[in-house]
């Protein structure tokens, strides 16, 4: 892959450097009345591409900027059958943490916390990271036990991750009933202080504004129809506006991966599911952390604008409808206020549902498959935006090198047949 | 004269105000007088409040735009409550009424400041900074977060007050109390359908309530034939919130007696929509100045309460509504100093004045001095539940709004203004008729179609040649739009997402169609292609406590329980269920059942009676071990596998009878292995003849355990208890304690002499007296949860869930000896025979023993090796009362397995402690003496 | 609220019924290989159209249903008692409601 990036590295494109932001060109332009460029171009398609990845949102974006950045790859086209950011990019909870349960998911979590710490500055675009502290609530003696089991694993990888007991519980987010009475007690609580919310929509936007300067062409309203192939290998793209010919295909969708993956007959241990999320009008902050309770499924943050943002698990069946339900805003309100019970006059406002793809072991699916230049970036469940940076990253330099980097060794796609799963189900099936 | 005097006119024969009623209230501290009927904010306005709030981000001040619910400059804290929506929300008695978004105070707020610089705080500013140095962020983060624009959160400790819900079947839901929703619900009543009719505000009526006397006397006579219909059910003050699938429609009802708020859900034949129109602002500078209203925002206040709301007027008019304003408001003594009239090619450049409106300059260049400018520009179609059904509304040039397409659900229609115009009658016979074919749909006749009521034409009229607010609430220019378009964000999801234009509480519906209107302008496009964006449920905010309702979180409890309370037990939650975890003291428990005897009450296990000629084969199917000869009056321990080998769950099933079994599974399990059963017989094994019933809460079970425990046993039961005759791993049934028909069984899960009875429920009590009863000479006491693990953890019995996890094989959780590879099948099989294979890659569960006998090391410490390589955990550890020293069970890698190899373990709090790995996973009487004797 | 018509019940929202998954896969003890086995336990069809699903009425008659449904529009076009055939009539083409 190296070598065809050299060969098409000297062609005239169109790329520049990015117009700088800081507060003293914010000033500058406000003064001289001087308009911003433009952060994203529009181009004709072309017909050949040495990468083409399907899906502009955060891993397909991450994906195109670190071939650019980290490899030289710019003869790049990112495909997406709507605007950027527009699926799970721009749907999810925006919570960004790396306490997970094993050591595998631990080390890939925590680079892509470290990536996205110093996001803003690579990217000279302010992704609002806010590294608020992630608590994830116990109410039974099988969760805590699943807590201390994380939180043991995290410290041995130098995560930043402790059980701590109610009381400091109370003294972190003191809005939390942490009175013993209550159906669901909070008996203690993973803290895990570098874990935050970002705003989800910067880092789409940053990674695109990036990518396109480094050379990198983001083809929105650009739906793929069907991927061709000669012996087992790729050798192009059929899409709504023509045909591209190249011998590298990513799929970096979510909710479509089954569809993009049987273009190319690989069939996929996935099962789609809608994921709803819900938001409340603001009021005035006091929820300073990320709140999780696996018992209830829920999940709360409050954005600096003050609005309280829901989300919970995956709804029961599988469905690419993106319409809501009812029901879930009604099971969503009656946990919220079993854990915040003073709240019950604040007003939801808007509820939305992405398309999460489910894997058999929680635990995404990356790397190569059985067609040659047909790689995957897929099966991201509930936490793919979490993984946005460090999945671009590995992926871009599986590209360019053609070897499956160690961080992302144990999420192939062949584990299914061999038996070999990721035990992250460990910890979402252990406890009540 | 007061000065509410000053600005309230005469009697209005449409106004909804008891002037025999005056209701005292504060706003901001200072006492306001109001009329029973007036909502906050024509109160307000009537006592010559003119600014309501100040803006989000520029901090200007800002006064009455619609006065309806969506006011985008009108919500208020009132008490505790924040974010009420005062143009919508009627004065009560002793309010306390604040505005949210202003410091030190409405009338100067320092924040105002920010408009010096507002050039430099253009859309999405904060993506451009605060970027670097990094260690600032966070500081900036703070002072970002001052600027929410909500009230202030319900202090800690208020009460979930009173929230209620309620189901309903509507044959037809009219979603809109309007002429034409009127006339739908009479349409639909009259042919016999049940009909709900839900209006937002507080009566029906919709436009006809502050229209003319003509549109009052058309009114009143639609309200009486509504009235009329006993199949009729009005909600008012209530709002449809979406449409979900299959017709389920959510509604929430704002007031009421019963509660605060209620949630109706309702399962409806047909839904008429029947929502209106909503007034559009228009898009000029000054546009935002206190003094610049809409047309109906000028009717509503004058008709319904009474107001005057300015006294020198210039009225913008591109239609009738506008039209009707200035007649109106000349009635009410304000002076109209000039009607500029779009259809003639008027237009208002701006709005002239600081913190209020002084004067308006038209296109022409003239100035017209004012303190009130009203417009009538155009309208929106709240297609939002159409949206919901499936619907991609389509832009209408020539009445320059957005109409329905082709309702493609046929049980969805409607009607009124959201698909077109009409004089009254014509919309009222364009109702009645969508009534009638929505009563016949939802008797489920063939679909017909209803002659179209189309829109009148408008002029399309977004924006004036100046820059002006598009978005009130999140503050968004039109310019601001245009910089996002000329940045890239140039689709219509982009631009609203970067400038957050439609992203405030009224959710887009004044803002979305201006913010396309620019967007288009900018990028040269037509409105087709510039797009739309989706309307998202619900349509109007609804409370977090109307959706949770009453919150009903089921417990279950043993018929025991209240014994467990009345004798100290600590209770803990298992799931659904509440259960003692002890009574004080669960060491001495442990202890009293391996030196004389205990009782435990073990009612939350699952219990499944099976029944049939082939429950055998079911068993065989279900475990992976073999039932081929579990005789009659005998029990078998036995673990379930999933298809992927993964143990799922595990318990003790005995044979009753020819064709008869109680199976036990673990509590929390009970349910999913019922159904799992089911599936087997359902849709594997179709042609095997297996009952299966639920005896989980039918039968109360109690484990006596311990050296006393037949001792005790044989006191109150006719079963020959002999060990010669009932031995270990058998089953008899007889009277316990005068209760006929209980089963008992001899089983050890704590390692001693056990007796496990199940006894129909509503004895349970009882046969637990009679057992304490019986046996206070032997020393019974009752044992808890936690004693119960102590013993079985020092017998070395596992704990499914604990002791394996989501993706521990049978082979790994040291459950080998109980996989049967020889059968023909069971569920697992053939991954089992894969894993079996490579056996050596696995982990194994074994016991291990601190070499400090006295270290328990925590549950989830991990084992590790080169420094801090994870190779396994603890996952169960206890101090021995028996032994007093720790007993442990860990999962370790096959090379760690062998007996005596020497592991590392990771405390809780970063020390590390030596273990070594036992012969046996029983700590206590590995040779099964105890249980046996 | 999806509303799915049991054969035995009659109309009852989704919320009394668990999704049973996928129908349509064999299981295939005696000549599976290894790699067949496990696509028959991690893969699915999981397409955007319509699909053949089992569903457990298990808050109601406790029975397992065959249906068939449109997974972008949640559209139920039959369901009949597991085991009996699919109703002949039906093709891939979209219905009305």
């Amino acid at each position: 892959m190296a070598q065809t990036a050299t060969t098409t590295g000297g062609r005239a494109r169109t790329r520049g450097r990015a117009a700088r932001y800081s507060a003293f060109d914010i000033v500058r332009r406000g003064v001289t009345h001087s308009e911003w460029p433009r952060s994203f171009n529009e181009h004709e398609l072309r017909t050949t591409y040495d990468v083409v990845i399907v899906g502009a949102g955060v891993h397909g974006l991450a994906c195109a900027y670190y071939l650019a950045v980290n490899h030289g790859i710019t003869n790049v086209a990112v495909l997406e059958k709507s605007y950027m950011g527009g699926g799970g990019s721009g749907r999810n909870t925006a919570i960004i943490r790396s306490n997970y349960l094993t050591p595998e998911g631990v080390r890939f979590y925590d680079r892509s916390v470290k990536l996205y710490e110093k996001l803003s500055v690579d990217l000279n675009y302010n992704v609002m990271f806010s590294q608020r502290g992630h608590l994830t609530l116990a109410h039974n003696d099988a969760s805590l036990r699943t807590m201390n089991w994380r939180a043991e694993v995290n410290k041995l990888q130098g995560i930043d991750s402790s059980v701590i007991d109610a009381k400091e519980v109370g003294r972190i987010v003191p809005y939390l009933d942490v009175s013993a009475d209550t159906r669901y007690p909070i008996l203690g609580a993973l803290y895990h202080p570098p874990g935050g919310i970002i705003r989800h929509d910067a880092v789409n936007w940053g990674y695109a504004r990036a990518a396109t300067h480094l050379g990198v062409e983001i083809h929105q309203q650009t739906e793929v129809l069907g991927i061709e192939t000669a012996g087992g290998k790729v050798t192009g793209v059929r899409t709504s506006r023509g045909n591209i010919s190249t011998s590298m295909v990513i799929n970096c969708t979510a909710g479509w991966a089954s569809t993009i993956s049987d273009m190319v007959d690989v069939k996929m241990p996935l099962v789609t599911h809608p994921l709803q999320a819900a938001v409340t009008e603001p009021v005035k902050v006091f929820l300073s952390a990320v709140i999780v309770s696996g018992s209830l499924h829920v999940y709360v943050s409050q954005t600096d604008r003050g609005e309280l943002v829901f989300g919970a698990s995956v709804d029961p069946y599988p469905s690419y409808s993106m319409r809501g339900s009812l029901e879930f805003t009604e099971g969503l309100a009656a946990h919220i206020l079993e854990l915040i019970p003073s709240i019950s006059s604040l007003k939801l406002l808007r509820q939305w549902a992405g398309l999460c793809d489910m894997t058999p072991d929680y635990s995404p699916i990356m790397g190569v498959t059985p067609v040659e230049g047909f790689l995957v970036d897929v099966g991201w469940g509930t936490y793919g935006f979490k993984a946005g940076p460090v999945a671009g990253e590995q992926m871009a330099q599986l590209i360019a090198t053609g070897r499956t980097p160690d961080l992302i060794a144990a999420f192939d796609l062949a584990r299914f047949a061999d038996g070999r799963l990721v035990g992250e189900k460990g910890a979402a099936s252990v406890g009540h | 004269m007061s000065p509410s005097e000053h600005w309230r006119i005469e009697r209005q024969p449409g106004e909804v105000i008891d002037r025999s009623q005056p209701i005292n209230f504060t706003w901001n501290g200072s006492p306001v007088t109001g009329y029973s009927g007036d909502t906050i904010v024509s109160a307000l306005m009537a006592s010559g409040v003119r600014v309501m709030s100040r803006s989000f981000k520029y901090h200007r001040p800002r006064g009455v735009v619609t006065a309806t619910y969506f006011d985008p400059n009108c919500s208020f804290q009132v008490g505790d409550e924040p974010n009420v929506r005062a143009a919508h929300r009627q004065v009560r008695e002793g309010d306390v009424v604040r505005a949210q978004n202003a410091w030190p105070s409405l009338s100067f707020d320092v924040r105002a400041a920010n408009q010096l610089v507002g050039r430099f705080l253009g859309p999405g500013f904060y993506y451009k900074t605060f970027i670097r140095p990094q260690t600032l962020w966070p500081l900036y983060q703070k002072v970002l977060s001052r600027f929410s624009p909500g009230g202030e959160p319900p202090p800690i400790g208020t009460p979930h007050e009173i929230f209620d819900k309620r189901f309903a079947h509507p044959d037809v839901l009219v979603a809109g109390g309007g002429p034409a929703g009127m006339a739908a619900a009479l349409g639909a009543a009259r042919s016999g359908a049940s009909v709900m009719l839900v209006e937002e505000e507080y009566e029906l009526g919709g436009h006809l309530r502050y229209g003319g006397v003509e549109s009052l006397a058309a009114l009143a006579s639609l309200r009486a034939e509504v009235a009329s219909f006993d199949n009729i059910e009005v909600l008012t003050d209530s709002v449809v919130l979406g449409r979900y699938d299959d017709n389920w429609v959510g509604i929430v009802q704002r007031s009421g007696m019963w509660a605060k708020e209620r949630l109706i859900k309702a399962r409806v034949g047909t839904l008429v929509v029947a929502a209106g129109l909503i007034e559009r602002p228009y898009v000029f500078e000054g546009n935002d100045l206190p003094g610049v209203m809409l047309a109906t925002a000028a009717l509503r206040l004058t008709g319904l309460h009474a107001v005057k709301p300015g006294t020198t007027a210039v009225v913008f008019t591109a239609n009738s509504t506008g039209d009707e304003a200035v007649a109106r408001l000349r009635s009410a003594g304000v002076q109209i100093a000039r009607v500029l009239d779009a259809r003639k090619g008027d237009d208002v450049v701006r709005a002239l004045g600081r913190g209020k409106v002084t004067g308006v300059e038209a296109g022409d260049g003239s100035t017209t001095e004012a303190d009130l400018l009203v417009t009538a520009t155009g309208w929106t179609a709240p297609t939002s539940l159409l949206n919901m059904a499936g619907d991609r509304p389509i832009w209408n040039p020539q009445a320059a709004r957005f109409t329905p397409s082709e309702l493609i659900d046929i049980r969805v229609m409607a009607t009124g203004g959201i698909v077109g115009d009409g004089s009254t009658a014509e919309l009222v016979a364009h109702g009645r008729a969508v009534g009638s074919e929505a009563a016949a749909r939802a008797r489920g006749e063939v679909p017909q179609s209803v002659a179209a009521l189309t829109p009148y034409p408008h002029p399309a009229l977004f924006q004036s040649t100046t820059v002006g607010f598009v978005d009130f609430s999140e503050d968004v220019k039109s310019k601001d739009i245009v910089s996002a378009a000329r940045e890239g964000y140039d689709s219509s999801e982009l631009a609203k997402r970067f400038t957050t234009s439609g992203m405030g509480p009224a959710q887009g519906k004044l803002e979305m169609v201006n913010t396309m209107a620019v967007l288009a302008e900018a990028t040269d496009r037509d409105f087709e292609s510039t797009g739309t964006t989706v309307w998202r449920p619900p349509y109007a905010p609804i409370s977090l406590g109307a959706l949770a309702g009453r919150a009903f979180e089921p417990e279950r409890i043993s018929p025991i329980q209240s014994w467990h309370n009345e004798h100290g037990a600590k209770n803990m939650v298992a799931g659904q269920w509440i259960r003692p975890e002890h009574y004080g003291n669960p060491a001495a428990e442990a202890a009293n059942v391996r030196s004389r005897v205990g009782i435990i009450d073990l009612s939350p296990l699952g219990k499944l009676d099976l029944r049939g000629p082939d429950v055998v084969k079911l068993l065989n199917l279900v475990y992976t071990n073999s039932w081929d000869n579990l005789a009659i009056g005998s029990v078998r321990y036995g673990v379930m596998c999933a298809e992927d080998g993964v143990v799922m769950d595990d318990g003790v099933t005995g044979r009753l009878g020819a064709d008869h079994y109680l199976m036990t599974t673990t509590s929390s399990g009970a349910g999913n292995v019922w159904d799992w059963l089911e599936m087997w017989l359902q849709t594997v094994h179709r042609e095997w003849q297996v009952t299966i019933t639920p005896v989980t809460t039918a039968l109360v079970s109690i484990n006596i355990a311990g050296p006393h425990s037949r001792e005790l046993l044989s006191r109150v039961t006719d079963i020959d208890l002999d060990p010669a005759s009932f031995g270990y791993l058998k089953v008899r049934t007889g009277s316990v304690a005068g209760i006929d028909d209980c089963i008992v069984w001899r089983i050890g899960f704590t390692g001693e002499l056990s007796f496990e009875i199940h006894v129909p429920a509503s004895y349970g009590l009882h046969v637990w007296q009679a057992l304490l009863e019986a046996g206070k000479d032997l020393g019974v006491a009752a044992f808890g949860v936690e004693a119960q693990r102590i013993l079985r953890l020092e017998k070395g019995h596992l704990i499914v869930g604990q002791d394996t996890d989501g993706l521990t094989l049978a082979y790994q959780a040291g459950l080998g000896g109980l996989v049967k590879l020889g059968k023909d099948d069971f569920s697992g099989k053939p991954e089992l025979v894969l894993q079996e294979a490579r056996a050596g890659d696995h982990s194994h569960l074994v016991a291990i023993e601190t070499v400090d006998p006295m270290l328990v090391p925590p549950e989830a410490s991990q084992i590790v090796v080169n420094g801090n390589d994870i190779v396994g955990r603890v996952t169960s550890s206890r101090m021995s009362p028996t032994l007093h020293r720790s007993v442990c069970l860990a999962h370790v890698p096959a090379d760690l397995a062998a007996p005596g190899s020497r592991l590392t373990i990771v405390l809780t709090n970063g020390d590390r402690a030596e273990a070594v790995v036992r012969e046996n996973l029983a700590f206590v009487d590995p040779e099964g003496v105890r249980l046996r004797g | 609220m999806l509303l799915i018509d049991c054969p035995y019940c009659g109309p009852r929202n989704s919320t009394e019924f668990r999704h049973a998954g996928e129908a349509g896969k064999s299981r295939d003890l005696a000549s599976a290989t290894p790699a067949q086995w496990r696509r028959y336990l991690y893969e699915y069809d999981n397409p955007l159209g319509w699909v053949r699903e089992s569903w457990f009425h298990s808050a109601g008659c406790r029975r397992y249903l065959s249906s068939e449904r449109h997974t972008g529009t949640n559209e139920v076009r039959w369901v009949v008692p597991f085991g009996t055939a699919a109703p002949s009539s039906t093709t891939d083409e979209e219905t009305s409601r």
